[in-house]
């Protein structure tokens, strides 16, 4: 009897995924929704392909124990008053409460706060809980505007203006109706159960002119006290970078391709944007162009996995990086744990990206008050708080293997390329030739 | 009443002098000569009158929460953005973007606003005695708009539970916007409010209370229907 694989012959082009894509939308009859971030294979240059090069005898290492390698971040050095330190330079990105549940946002608040770190409201305003928690709350003011509240924004620490999000730049957000419900669907002044869609554009400024006069009244309603951040989805990452500086940012935030979402189109997330490594060369590059980095501070999101690629984004200009989903990891995120409820969802532990549907297994990107008293808010609390003491320590030990006393010391050239698009992308070295093959737009070659 | 002369100041020393009067229990302030200076009374939370002597520029009055605030000039763009309560006047026109996210209060135009007016309006009042520009009332959520004169292209598309009266002609209904036959009780609060807020504009009669239209949603867009295909190729 022949093997299947003699007879079966799969095209190329109408793969098995392509013909499943074509028939749910037959079924659907509109884009696709989902939520969690681009599921493709990386066939794209990533943090993964830069390898550090330590101390050897060209330059010495830090000791573990004695000599210390400070983490201690400080944003919003610009214009602000009072700029936001924080004890380490990772932070809680903004997600949404509606997107997510309570006990996952306080929970977040919590944990970051422990650590010293920071967390961010999100689209739909603040939550008061979350306010109580955090030393260092960012208070995000988005297009939609949901639940902006002058008061609300005098209590923050720092203003986040968002432009676009990585996972779906030049798109409003979406938040579908079963996740609209009571005080979600208030706060938001929206009614009960809609599928909400919000405006990819800003009410009242349209390009970088007006955002500059925008700038200036968050400064005026906040007494120049606080930090104002600009956060933007990568695509035009050179010139647009360049435009929030000259608009005043203090901080700017440049979230990649590989960037989570509550709830995007499907198509948006697989083919918009730019990754996250490409994202961070082409940012630093554009404030030194404008002689400005150091001065104007640059937050990396969209994809940050674990302490190694943030000191990776680190060396190659962010000052921070924001986590999200790696944060909704530590809350227990595709954990094999209520695997019942996966299956329900037609998925499983690990390949779970369904926190558009408000039916999380385990209780963080959902409104159901069953689902979200599985996430304990003090454990969870803890886990949050250990992955960011955790990261922190594995960007500390690759600083001070490199010679740094500071974490944000890193730099370029503590990086070598491992294949050419990387060398090409960064304008690294590759590995083994002491040459740089290529750099981005604005790159210019180290002294 | 305290006057404020905003000649050769910057924005900041006029919203910084506007915040020491209040802290000192000034009640009434008249800023002369604003020469359209942006972000000028931002985010002032207390019941006082600022009076604006002159033309304003973007987003004055943005973000407030209690003041009465008289504009007796023109005002730019984003009038009034994302206030909470208290009442904000312009005597002439107002630029894109008027009452944009206003989440309470009232707004009054007396002459005409331009295009964007009401753009995803949460709660609040707003009313304007001319004509308005195109995509008026965008994505409103809650609230009511009145616009006497008419409407440009796209009049209050994709709207939630927001309100609009158009005493004049609408250039084009948005997306899922549908006319209503206002009510008794509707006709009322016309008549109660713009001679309340627009005397002159009810006096004159240019839009007769009786004939305003009614704009609500139609609230296909609310929720996905596959089945609804012709109004979901445009919004999608
Ligand atoms: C569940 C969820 C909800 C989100 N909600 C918001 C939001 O309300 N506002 C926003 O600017 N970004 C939102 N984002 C995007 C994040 O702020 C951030 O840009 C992104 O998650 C970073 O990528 P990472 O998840 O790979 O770390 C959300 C992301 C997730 C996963
Ligand atoms: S486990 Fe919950 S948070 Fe994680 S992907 Fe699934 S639905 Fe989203």
């Amino acid at each position: 009897m022949p093997d299947k694989s003699d007879y079966l012959r799969t095209s190329g082009t109408f793969t098995p995924d392509i013909i499943e894509d074509i028939q749910v939308k037959a079924e659907l009859g509109r884009y696709r929704i989902r939520g969690f971030g681009t599921l493709r294979e990386r066939r794209w240059a990533t943090f993964d392909d830069l390898t550090f090069i330590p101390c050897t005898l060209t330059r010495i290492p830090l000791e573990g124990y004695r000599e210390r390698c400070s983490p201690k971040t400080l944003l919003g050095t610009r214009f602000a008053e009072k700029p936001i330190e924080l004890e380490v330079p990772i932070m809680i990105t903004g997600m949404s409460w509606g997107a997510l549940s309570y006990n996952a946002k306080v929970a977040l608040a919590k944990g970051a706060n422990i650590v010293g770190s920071s967390n961010t409201t999100g689209d739909g305003g603040m939550l008061m809980a979350e306010r109580e928690h955090s030393r260092t709350l960012i208070y995000e003011v988005l297009p939609s505007r949901y639940g902006i509240d002058v008061h609300h924004l005098q209590m923050a620490d720092g203003i986040e203006l968002t432009i676009g999000q990585g996972a779906k730049p030049g798109t409003g957000g979406l938040l579908l109706g079963s996740k609209v419900l009571d005080t979600v669907a208030e706060q938001r002044d929206l009614p009960l159960g809609v599928d909400q869609r919000s405006p990819a554009r800003h009410p009242d400024f349209l390009g970088p002119d007006d955002m500059i006069i925008k700038i200036e009244e968050l400064r005026e309603a906040t007494d120049w006290q606080v930090p104002i951040f600009v956060k933007m989805g990568a695509t035009r990452v050179f010139d647009d970078v360049k435009l929030a500086a000259k608009a005043g940012a203090d901080v700017i935030v440049v979230d990649g391709m590989e960037g989570g979402t509550g709830a995007s189109a499907e198509i948006c997330q697989e083919h918009t944007g730019v990754p996250t490594l490409a994202a961070v060369c082409e940012a630093r590059a554009a404030l030194e162009d404008l002689g400005l980095y150091g001065e104007v501070q640059l937050i990396i999101a969209g994809g940050i996995r674990h302490g190694v690629d943030a000191a990776k984004a680190m060396a190659l200009g962010a000052d921070a990086v924001y986590i999200g989903t790696a944060g909704l990891m530590a809350l227990n995120c595709n954990k094999p744990i209520h695997v019942e409820d996966y299956h329900e969802l037609g998925t499983e532990p690990y390949h779970c990206h369904h926190c558009h549907t408000g039916r999380c297994p385990v209780g963080i990107t959902t409104q159901d008050p069953d689902l979200m008293k599985r996430l304990d808010i003090d454990e969870a609390a803890e886990r949050v708080a250990n992955l960011l003491q955790a990261m922190t320590s594995e960007i500390q030990i690759l600083a001070r293997a490199c010679g740094k006393a500071d974490v944000h010391d890193l730099d370029p050239e503590d990086l070598r390329a491992l294949n050419l698009e990387a060398s090409m992308i960064c304008g690294i070295p590759l590995v083994g030739t002491n040459r740089v093959f290529g750099g981005g737009p604005g790159w210019k070659e180290r002294e | 009443m305290a006057d404020i002369i905003c000649d050769g100041k910057t924005t900041r020393d006029i919203n910084a002098e506007i915040k020491r009067l209040i802290a000192n229990g000034e009640t009434d302030i008249c800023m002369r000569n604003p020469v359209a200076r942006h972000n000028l009374g931002v985010a002032i939370l207390q019941s006082v009158k600022l009076t604006f002597d002159g033309s304003v520029g973007y987003y004055c009055a943005g973000m407030v929460d209690g003041p009465t605030v008289e504009i007796k000039g023109s005002a730019g763009w984003g009038l009034a953005e994302s206030m909470m309560g208290g009442t904000v006047t312009v005597e002439g026109n107002a630029g894109n973007g008027a009452a944009a996210s206003i989440r309470g209060g009232t707004v009054v135009v007396h002459s005409d606003a331009a295009s964007r007016l009401g753009v995803s309006m949460k709660g609040g009042l707003i009313i304007v005695g001319g004509n308005c520009g195109y995509m008026a009332g965008f994505m409103a959520q809650r609230g009511t708009m009145i616009v006497c004169g008419d409407t440009g292209e796209a009049f209050a598309d994709s709207m939630y539970e927001a309100v609009c009266f158009v005493g004049g002609n609408i250039a084009e209904l948005g997306n899922d916007a549908i006319i209503e036959q206002p009510t008794a009780e509707d006709l009322t609060f016309l008549e109660s409010t713009l001679s309340q807020h627009l005397p002159s504009r009810v006096g004159n009669s240019q839009a007769p209370i009786r004939n305003f239209k009614k704009v609500v949603s139609g609230r296909k867009l609310w929720n996905f229907d596959k089945d609804e295909r012709s109004v979901w190729r445009e919004a999608l």
